[in-house]
């Protein structure tokens, strides 16, 4: 498989008042495209920072990222924006759906910021709700969702746009057992029929055990790599 | 707009919260929209005698003081001037001290050609001609009082010993003046005459050009220069604003209230946004993270504080509009707003000042929104 996310010896430090914290120590990763990486470690490992470089909403303080062969880690904050619009989508532990918005709505809010007419735009969000099995619920709030089904409206949001990378974190950590199966059963069907690369920050194993290569993080290092043969 | 349901969805997330503020600031701008329209409604009647070929002759020393019934021919005597008339304010009032009133004795024969723009039917006007205690009225002060044509009616004198018992003759029509009272002049000297002696508080003077209006009025005064009641020429216009100036601090007075209203809209309004933008500070990161930049979330806040701002604004304002197109203010206020609306430029500087009041409420806690960082603003759910 060819290389879609390439992380070069890259540093992360927050400055915290006058302390320098280090939170990534020269770590370099390739993802190759159409892989499905967990991410693991303990808290403060630094695995969510990794994450936020790979997604392009934070940037290192050295050393390159580089994903679908664009340093992203050069680009200024608009070009970043206008890149993630159609590269990433952002799956979050908390769903982070726009409470005031239907599903659909929810869902058309990358696109908007397309050239997508309005009837493309329908067409793309009933699309992306019928693959994650919501595509009768389009009127639905938030509210009037359970959290596994706010997760699918979220997964929806993120494939819209068909982007090249979809960012996860936790993405099941809120919710029971059932819902998350059904939520890492999607993902995985993401990753194995649409070929979408998948990116996760996940603590539990069961989540790890669905990625095909599995990264372990501590203090701002990788501790260990595992690929799917090898946990098999 | 493509972002148009985002934004009104934003507008009216918390219901409560926006109506209460949309009620406060529609009580706010309700109360600006009036003090404006009260300003306004002194500026028309400033303005009132503009266009008037007329110039009114007082005593150079003040308007108090009286002028030499002699002096009259002598106006008339200038070129350009096409008819003179005498006007002497009464101070009069209507059966209590609280029913007080304009009321002028004035030369009733010269009504059509110095105060043509009162205009009396003919009838009524011929009427009043005939009498030597007849009264024209105008339509306001008839409804207050319940008065008819051919009431009789006392006025109890505050300046002058005379009480003039006169007889409703005519109503007539003026733009802005609806609530003056005229009588006879010769009525009013016969009775006065031991007081007045020979006086009058006002000439007034029709001009046939309006171009010799400066040039006029510069020959009256320099023909009573060395006498011993030199006089003090203006056009009507002039006139009026003398009388204005004398409620210049009420318009000071009200431009500073209407300030500070506004001024406290805009506190009262930033604290409402403040609240509006921080607990959207998750959904603001995430939207930065799907893609709108840093431009596109300021504008789209600003876009929906400033339609906050409109929509108060806007319900105190056409609030005000209808208000005062149903209540009566001349009879609320006994005449001493004439005419009173809201009008248009009101509208639209009460509108503009909402949109302002929107855009400097908002503009900090959309400009904090826009500058946040993605990941500090995600930080909660990461």
């Amino acid at each position: 498989m060819n290389s879609l996310v390439e992380i070069r010896d890259v540093h992360k430090v927050y400055k915290r008042d006058s302390f320098d914290v280090p939170v990534l120590n020269g770590i370099s990763v390739t993802v190759p495209k159409g892989d499905f990486l967990a991410l693991m470690g303990p808290s403060g490992s630094g695995k969510t920072t990794l994450l936020n470089l790979i997604a392009g909403i934070d940037k290192p303080t050295r050393g390159q990222v580089i994903v679908d062969s664009k340093e992203i880690s050069a680009l200024n904050e608009t070009r970043l924006a206008t890149w993630r619009a159609t590269h990433v989508g952002f799956i979050f532990q908390m769903y982070n759906l726009i409470p005031v918005l239907n599903a659909f709505d929810n869902v058309e809010l990358p696109l908007l910021l397309t050239h997508l007419k309005k009837s493309e735009r329908r067409e793309h969000v009933q699309s992306a709700l019928n693959i994650v099995g919501l595509g009768d619920r389009i009127h639905h709030f938030p509210r009037q969702l359970s959290g596994g089904q706010e997760q699918r409206v979220a997964i929806a949001r993120a494939i819209v746009t068909d982007p090249t990378i979809l960012v996860a974190d936790e993405p099941t950590g809120d919710l029971d057992a059932k819902s998350a199966h059904e939520i890492l059963d999607l993902l995985q069907q993401l990753n194995a029929d649409y070929q979408k690369t998948i990116i996760m920050v996940t603590h539990d194993p069961k989540a790890a055990d669905r990625a095909r290569h599995v990264l372990h993080l501590d203090k701002g290092v990788l501790v260990e790599s595992q690929r799917e043969e090898a946990r098999a | 707009m493509r972002f148009s349901k985002l934004v009104l969805r934003n507008l009216f997330r918390n219901k409560l919260r926006t109506l209460l503020t949309l009620v406060l600031m529609g009580a706010i701008f309700f109360f600006v929209t009036t003090l404006l329209s009260i300003l306004a409604n002194f500026e028309a009647a400033s303005n009132a005698g503009e266009g008037q070929n007329r110039l009114g002759v007082q005593s150079a020393i003040s308007l108090a003081n009286p002028l030499p019934l002699s002096h009259e021919a002598k106006i008339q005597k200038i070129p350009g001037v096409v008819d003179t008339a005498k006007l002497q304010w009464m101070g009069a009032y209507y059966k209590e001290q609280k029913n007080f009133f304009a009321n002028f004795a004035v030369d009733h024969d010269k009504m059509e050609t110095v105060w043509d723009d009162y205009s009396t039917p003919k009838d009524q006007l011929e009427a009043f001609k005939a009498d030597r205690t007849g009264a024209i009225v105008g339509p306001e002060l008839m409804k207050r009082y319940g008065w008819k044509i051919g009431d009789k009616i006392t006025l109890i004198g505050t300046i002058f010993p005379f009480n003039p018992e006169v007889t409703i003759r005519g109503i007539y029509k003026h733009k802005f003046d609806s609530s003056s009272f005229f009588i006879h002049f010769d009525y009013f000297y016969e009775a006065t005459k031991e007081i007045t002696r020979g006086t009058v508080g006002t000439f007034w003077a029709r001009v046939r050009d309006p171009k010799d209006m400066a040039k006029i009025s510069q020959q009256i005064d320099d023909m009573f220069k060395n006498s011993e009641y030199p006089t003090e020429t203006f056009t009507e216009k002039e006139f009026q604003q003398q009388f204005m100036a004398m409620i210049g601090n009420i318009k000071l007075l009200f431009t500073v209230v209407s300030l500070c209203s506004i001024f406290m809209v805009v506190l009262l309004a930033a604290l409402t946004m403040s609240m509006a933008a921080r607990e959207r500070v998750t959904e603001v990161a995430v939207l930065k993270a799907i893609g709108f930049t840093r431009g596109m979330i300021l504008t789209l806040m600003l876009i929906e504080f400033i339609t906050l701002g409109l929509l108060g604004g806007a319900l105190g304002t056409f609030g005000a509009k209808f208000f005062y197109k149903l209540v009566n203010m001349t009879e609320v206020t006994q005449g001493f707003l004439v005419a009173f609306g809201v009008d248009n430029e009101t509208v639209l500087t009460c509108l503009a000042a909402a949109a302002i009041v929107g855009f400097l409420a908002g503009g900090l806690p959309a400009l904090r929104s826009a500058r946040l960082s993605v990941v500090d603003g995600l930080r909660k759910v990461w």
